[in-house]
């Protein structure tokens, strides 16, 4: 059975008729031990169909392992979202609820006409000297992670030394207690500092220079960080 | 399976001129954006984060006239497509200031400037706080706002809520289908809430109530781990793994404080509902002191204020 109903197909055909350039989802899924991959894959297949600059791949990580591991897949279901140059946008998890919204607005992000971040994140982003891993944890239910978890996939998509991850935290349990999420949006950043909810690109961008330059060893709360400077 | 279609906006580095700037986008500015659009009025909704606000927060809404039972994010779903279908314009910004000028206000957002002939403040209001120990430590590890986010990660975990109005006794619905076990604390002997949820609540299976309690400290390590409350008795430790936190809501008017009448509890002073001290600008919603803070309440505001915009630009 369809999982796009008619309306939403129509919305999202639509929304792609902004795409002036092919973008390329690259989507990892298996049979077994992946309950949601089933989903994933029949999402990704109807999405397939609604618009020609839209080029979707099938791949399973055991028989495309090379692939894979090239593409820094490291469990599924993953989406790749590209416009052919890099892997560095990846979701995990099914993209339903309001991690679809986050899964559609990268999808014109990547193959619009229009640059989505200001010039304060285009400067940040290219004066960068050192690699970035945003991980950003969110829920469907939740509509507040769609904001955070563009904003990662964006400044991913700008800067080859930012790589972003959005994690569907339900899904990947394991994850997330590694993570101690118990909240979210939450974004990871290289693994050691965070960034609790979703803010502004101009609070986001200042919360990674400062964490970049005071390169906390331990966890930290970045915002609590920016907040005590500020007073 | 519920799927959004809504993309997310980017900000903008343009400054323009308009005849009505729309702050936030609840329910309030997205019934003022459908009529202001409709009214053919040159606008720009201006919301922090995805359109939706407070009633995209929750799980079900079952009091908005016409619609038997719908999720919080359907509702501002449908609203905004609404608006949108009418030429509604959103733009992802906070305002940040709004100043007067001479004919028109000056407001400032994250990273664009804004010239308004008339602005209706629509920016609802956020959880207020309780302000006790711990409660900023763990928040986001533990302590929580947001049911409808955070409910998953708290799957057979003990869970303590703190309130006893609307949002808290139907948050607390919403969470006991996840937990194993549920507390609800709430100040005084007996609920705010509807009648109706507060029937529902005494009845659930793995809920407790604790009457005329309050929650003194929230204790832990690296996460919540248990709570001091106060009760009738004296000061009782308990052990829960998550507190979620329904004890009002603080109107958010910070940016608009220099342009007009503020009462004491933050919200915007109104007159014939939607008017405030200075006649260009107008507010709705849960940023008002009207009484009653609903979704039905909201889109009555923002469909007055924009009506009164348009009178205006006559
Ligand atoms: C848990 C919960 C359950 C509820 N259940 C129900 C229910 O069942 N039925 C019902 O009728 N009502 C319910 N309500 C109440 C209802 O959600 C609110 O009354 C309604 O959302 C108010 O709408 P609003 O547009 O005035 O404000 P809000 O919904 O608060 O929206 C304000 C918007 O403005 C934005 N904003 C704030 N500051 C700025 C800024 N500086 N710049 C740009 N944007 C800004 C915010 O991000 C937000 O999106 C519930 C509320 C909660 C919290």
């Amino acid at each position: 059975m369809a999982i796009l109903s008619d309306s939403d197909a129509a919305e999202v055909t639509k929304i792609f008729g902004a795409l002036v350039r092919d973008v390329h989802v690259k989507v990892y899924t298996q049979k077994l031990e992946c309950p949601t991959c089933t989903d994933t894959e029949t999402i990704l297949r109807e999405l397939d169909g609604l618009s020609e600059r839209l080029k979707v791949s099938f791949l399973n990580p055991q028989t495309d392992s090379e692939e894979a591991s090239r593409d820094g897949v490291e469990r599924v279901p993953a989406l790749i979202v590209t416009d052919a140059t890099h892997c560095r946008v990846k979701f995990y998890g099914t993209p339903s609820g309001y991690e679809f919204s986050s899964l559609l607005t990268t999808i014109i992000d990547t193959g619009g006409s229009e640059e989505p971040l200001t010039e304060g994140t285009i400067q940040f982003l290219s004066d960068l000297d050192t690699d970035i891993l945003m991980q950003v944890f969110v829920t469907p239910t939740c509509p507040h992670c769609p904001g955070a978890a563009v904003l990662a996939s964006r400044m991913a998509r700008y800067s080859s030394r930012v790589r972003s991850e959005v994690i569907e935290a339900n899904e990947f349990p394991e994850l997330s207690r590694k993570f101690r999420v118990q909240g979210v949006p939450r974004t990871i950043v290289n693994g050691i500092f965070y960034v609790e909810g979703s803010i502004s690109e101009t609070m986001m961008t200042d919360a990674l220079k400062k964490g970049l330059e005071d390169a906390p060893s331990e966890e930290t709360n970045l915002l609590d960080y920016l907040r005590n400077e500020g007073g | 399976m519920d799927l959004k279609t809504g993309l997310v906006g980017s900000g903008s580095t343009e400054s323009r001129e308009l005849d009505l700037v729309i702050a936030g986008g609840g329910p309030a500015a997205l019934a003022a954006a459908l009529y202001a659009a409709r009214y053919d009025i040159d606008h720009i909704v201006l919301e922090s984060y995805q359109p939706g606000g407070q009633a995209a927060l929750t799980a079900v809404i079952e009091n908005y006239p016409g619609i038997k039972t719908i999720t919080g994010g359907d509702i501002v779903t449908a609203m905004k497509e609404q608006a949108e279908s009418w030429g509604a314009v959103f733009e992802m910004a906070s305002v940040l200031s709004a100043e007067p000028l001479k004919d028109g206000i000056q407001i400032k957002a994250d990273s664009s400037t804004y010239m308004a002939r008339n602005l209706i403040i629509a920016t609802g209001a956020a959880p207020a706080k309780l302000g006790v120990p711990g409660e900023d430590k763990f928040y986001g590890r533990g302590v929580s706002y947001c049911a409808t986010c955070d409910a998953p990660f708290f799957r057979d975990a003990r869970v303590l809520v703190v309130g006893g109005g609307d949002s808290a006794v139907k948050e607390a619905l919403h969470l006991s289908d996840f937990v194993s076990e549920l507390v609800i604390v709430h100040r005084r002997d007996k609920f705010r809430a509807e009648p109706y949820l507060a029937h529902k609540l005494l009845s659930c299976g793995n809920c407790n109530v604790m009457w005329n309690t309050t929650l003194k400290e929230i204790k832990g390590d690296e996460s919540v781990e248990g709570v001091i409350l106060n009760t009738p008795e004296g000061e009782k430790e308990m052990k829960f793994d998550g507190i979620f936190m329904y004890v009002g809501r603080k109107p958010a008017t910070e940016p608009f404080a220099n342009l007009v009448e503020l009462n004491d509890n933050g919200t915007v002073r109104t007159h014939n509902i939607v008017h405030t001290s200075r006649e260009n600008v107008f507010a709705a919603g849960d940023v008002t002191d009207n009484d009653l803070r609903q979704i039905v309440t909201a889109v009555s505001d923002g469909a007055r204020a924009a009506s009164a915009v348009f009178d205006k630009l006559q």
